[in-house]
């Protein structure tokens, strides 16, 4: 037995609707299809970002790793110049007695030295320091 | 967001499927040319906004077609209901390719005969490949209101190819 709507739908699927006409695909065509000129823009726009990036890439990588390593500093040398002893004349303080200033200078010098760039750290501290030696008075 | 149809080639699935969307696109518009129109607007809507999502992009198409057919019309409101309706019934042939077949012949002349509510729902069946739940949501109808005019269509087709036989 057969249905006569399945028959019937059958003979309708069977029509050939008409298709869009040429204007329509080409206009499809154009939207799907990003045109050449939308094409070469992104492109350039990829190839100078591209290039800038790889550019602070490089400074990264490239330039920046050479000096980036932080310095490993070695003790070298540590010295300590002979003290300056400079006695001054006798004051009086406040309570009579009375005392002799004495002025000692001396500098230290310490160095670290870098032995990959050769360079060197140089700390040099001059020292100054003054004291009353008290006098006896007879 | 993941793309369901990342591997379709749409410029084909137009290919395939033109011809019936500019039939359903024919149902809510007033001539070829505006037809082609809604039909182009309709799939570059689609394929703009929503050839990712998951499932048969068919009946998203369809209802990107109503959407661009309606606001068409909106836009160009300017023919007589009267008007539209004499071109709608003469234009029938105009929407298939010439069939040799007589009986094919006839079957689209029937076509015209129909009201075009139930024409709208035979072509959203037949050639929009849609459920009656489908096409009652696309006409804001209930799906038994759909299978209803679809019953009544079947009937005055048949009734009317009969009678040609007769002749």
């Amino acid at each position: 037995m057969t249905d006569p709507d399945h028959d019937l739908t059958s003979a309708l699927a069977s029509l050939r609707p008409r298709p869009p006409g040429p204007a329509v695909t080409a206009a499809l065509a154009r939207e799907l299809d990003p045109p050449a000129a939308r094409r070469g823009v992104i492109l350039a726009w990829s190839t100078g970002l591209a290039a800038a990036a790889a550019l602070v890439l490089g400074l990264y990588l490239g330039v920046a790793p050479a000096e980036a390593p932080a310095p490993s500093y070695q003790l070298v040398r540590a010295e300590q110049s002979p003290a300056n002893v400079e006695v001054l004349r006798p004051v009086r303080l406040d309570d009579g007695s009375f005392a002799r200033p004495v002025r000692v200078r001396w500098d230290s010098t310490t160095q670290w030295e870098d032995p990959r760039s050769r360079t060197r750290f140089i700390n040099f501290r001059p020292n100054e320091t003054t004291t009353l030696l008290p006098l006896e008075t007879y | 967001m993941i793309d369901a149809h990342a591997d379709q080639d749409w410029r084909a699935w137009f290919a395939e499927h033109g011809a019936r969307l500019r039939l359903i696109a024919r149902q809510w518009t007033r001539s070829e040319a505006d037809a082609d129109d809604v039909v182009q607007e309709a799939f570059v809507r689609f394929w703009k906004h929503q050839r990712h999502l998951p499932g048969n992009p068919n009946a998203l198409v369809v209802t990107s077609i109503r959407r661009a057919a309606l606001d068409l019309l909106r836009r160009t409101d300017r023919r007589s209901g009267r008007e539209q309706a004499v071109a709608a019934e003469a234009e029938t042939m105009t929407w298939f390719e010439p069939e040799a077949d007589p009986r094919q012949q006839a079957l689209i002349q029937s076509l015209a005969l129909l009201s075009a509510e139930q024409r709208e729902v035979v072509v959203l069946k037949v050639w929009g490949e849609l459920t009656f739940d489908q096409i009652g949501e696309q006409l804001q109808v209930s799906p038994n209101t759909a299978a209803s005019r679809w019953r009544y269509a079947m009937e005055a087709l048949r009734k009317h190819i009969t009678a040609r036989a007769h002749d």
